[in-house]
């Protein structure tokens, strides 16, 4: 049972502060999405967790030790990071070779590893000449060369068919299942719903939103109320964070529906609507990282992020 | 994971694509174009006056400076692929104590370069001695100048590889780090001896020619201390620069 925990992580280059104190945990047992806009830090926050990039401050370690202490890291992490970490005219079976040679892994489990990936047919083919999808197998069949108890994957179903995405979700599940740790990176947001235990967002390096993803489903509250400007104020110094919706709606995070009905009552404001919401995830996501307005407007998401992770951590 | 099974695995790389044959392929060209030179060249007067004396044969045979070029050409190539491919991930990954792994890649061209010099001196041997059998004159090279001659080669390929690995790891992309190696053995040697005079027998041709027992400048230790200086300065950049940088 192998935690990962990031912790007050803080990572810049020259000027930009790709990661800003990042905090969190990833637990064992379960599948926890990591979720994000590109360019938001999520691969940069792996490279750290993996040794790969150096936090200037905080630190990263998978159940209490650092990636580099790891007594056989290949054994104990499995890594899809890079969607083309080959060389082209290697073939897939001496890729894996030299994975399992460095790391001292028996090779009898090449060739375990490739059916179960579903590329034993093309394993002696060169890479250069593999599909997305394939490299990606391949990818996965290195992550699971080790027979690890950790897996952190950046994006494992890009290129995959839906028969390889189906595999993977049943993969991961198994693997979370057993007691493994699993934490996957992803774009797919309809897979994430259907993946993930919990999840953990982050919007320009901070943390907006983690936990169990049901629990943060039904954390929201539509209210609708003819003096939306009085109630977001009110609502606001009470600790919510509160957004305008769609149809002019507000939806409110943080605060108990019980609380706002109170507060709403006591400044003498009119509710017209007070429901909780049951938000898809794309929603939250766009809710969560201010992306829908970034796209829309063509500008950076403007979404202030520090008051989203107050609201969360409430 | 043992130092030993990093070499292996570094080995395995470089022999599972096509670079060291495409090294091999050049040294046999190499070794045809001597063979050729002896069979059918002729000097300024039209004799073969370059093939008449023993110490004429072992210049002609010499190819540690070359072996040196072709190498670091190699090392670089394989070093700075591993960047370009971004297979220094998985490396990392299974190493993450990057020093340990850098040794075993440096170790692995070490080896893989003084093969391929050894092989491609031994194939200019043959060639030259299988072309002297057209001329009037035999192979006159005694049996000890020949294993300096095999050793001195096999020095320069694992210099060279190890020279170029350095400077591969230093740039991580192989058209600037090829350019690199013909900066430091093309440009840089010449101009250094141009502005110092006393720099001309410490530059890799002047060395190897001490090594192979073609010249006399400096002591034979003193060109192996220079030579393996030659290799070692870049490799410690190396080393320095991957331990210090971040794989993006």
């Amino acid at each position: 049972m192998l935690p990962l925990n990031i912790d007050h992580v803080t990572k810049h280059y020259g000027k930009d502060v790709v990661v800003d104190d990042l905090t969190f945990t990833v637990a064992p047992g379960r599948v926890t999405c990591f979720l994000g806009p590109n360019g938001a830090g999520k691969s940069t926050t792996m490279k750290i967790l993996l040794d790969l990039a150096k936090a200037d401050h905080g630190h990263a370690t998978i159940g209490g030790t650092r990636y580099r202490d790891l007594r056989n890291p290949a054994r104990a992490v499995g890594v899809v990071l890079e969607p083309n970490a080959f060389h082209p005219a290697r073939s897939g079976r001496n890729h894996l070779r030299i994975i399992a040679e460095g790391a001292g892994i028996d090779p009898d489990r090449i060739t375990r590893v490739l059916d179960a990936v579903g590329l034993a047919h093309a394993a002696d083919r060169h890479v250069g000449d593999y599909s997305l999808g394939m490299r990606q197998r391949l990818g996965l069949a290195a992550a699971l060369l080790g027979d690890p108890p950790v897996l952190v994957l950046d994006e494992p179903g890009n290129g995959l068919d839906p028969q390889g995405i189906r595999w993977l979700r049943g993969l991961l599940r198994d693997r979370a299942a057993a007691g493994g740790t699993v934490f996957v990176s992803s774009h797919l947001l309809a897979e994430v719903e259907q993946l993930a235990d919990d999840v953990v967002v982050i919007n320009q390096g901070q943390l907006v939103a983690s936990g169990e993803l049901a629990s943060l489903q039904r954390a929201g509250i539509t209210v609708r109320t003819p003096a939306p400007d009085e109630l977001t104020q009110i609502l606001q110094l009470a600790g919510a964070t509160v957004h305008a919706g769609r149809d002019g709606e507000l939806v409110v995070r943080g605060l108990p529906i019980d609380k706002i009905g109170d507060r709403a009552q006591a400044a003498g404001i009119t509710l017209h609507e007070l429901t909780p919401m049951a938000g898809s995830l794309e929603e939250l996501f766009l809710d969560w990282t201010g992306t829908e307005e970034a796209t829309a407007g063509g500008a950076p998401a403007a979404k202030d992020a520090h008051t989203d992770r107050e609201a969360v951590l409430l | 994971m043992t130092s030993l099974a990093l070499v292996r695995a570094e080995i395995r790389k470089l022999t599972t694509t096509k670079l060291p044959w495409a090294f091999l392929a050049v040294l046999l060209m190499i070794a045809a174009l001597d063979a050729a030179v002896v069979a059918f060249g002729t000097d300024m007067g039209g004799s073969k006056a370059f093939i008449a004396t023993p110490t004429d044969q072992k210049s002609l045979m010499a190819f540690a400076f070359n072996a040196m070029i072709g190498t670091a050409l190699f090392g670089a190539t394989a070093a700075a692929r591993e960047y370009g491919h971004a297979t220094v991930v998985p490396t990392f990954l299974t190493t993450p104590r990057r020093h340990r792994a850098v040794l075993a890649q440096l170790t692995s061209v070490l080896a893989a370069g003084a093969t391929l010099a050894l092989i491609g001196q031994a194939l200019v041997v043959t060639g030259v001695a299988v072309a002297l059998r057209s001329t009037q004159y035999g192979f006159m090279v005694p049996a000890p100048d020949l294993i300096q001659l095999l050793a001195a080669t096999t020095l320069a390929g694992g210099v060279g590889a190890v020279m170029g690995a350095g400077l591969g790891a230093v740039i991580r992309n192989i058209g600037g780090a090829v350019t690199s190696v013909v900066l430091v053995l093309f440009v840089l040697p010449p101009l250094a001896a141009q502005l110092l005079t006393e720099a001309a027998p410490w530059i890799p041709t002047s060395l190897f020619a001490v090594i192979s027992g073609t010249s006399r400048d400096v002591r034979l230790w003193a060109a192996l201390i220079a030579v393996a200086a030659w290799a070692l300065v870049p490799a410690g950049a190396g080393l320095v620069a991957v331990q210090r940088r971040d794989v993006v």
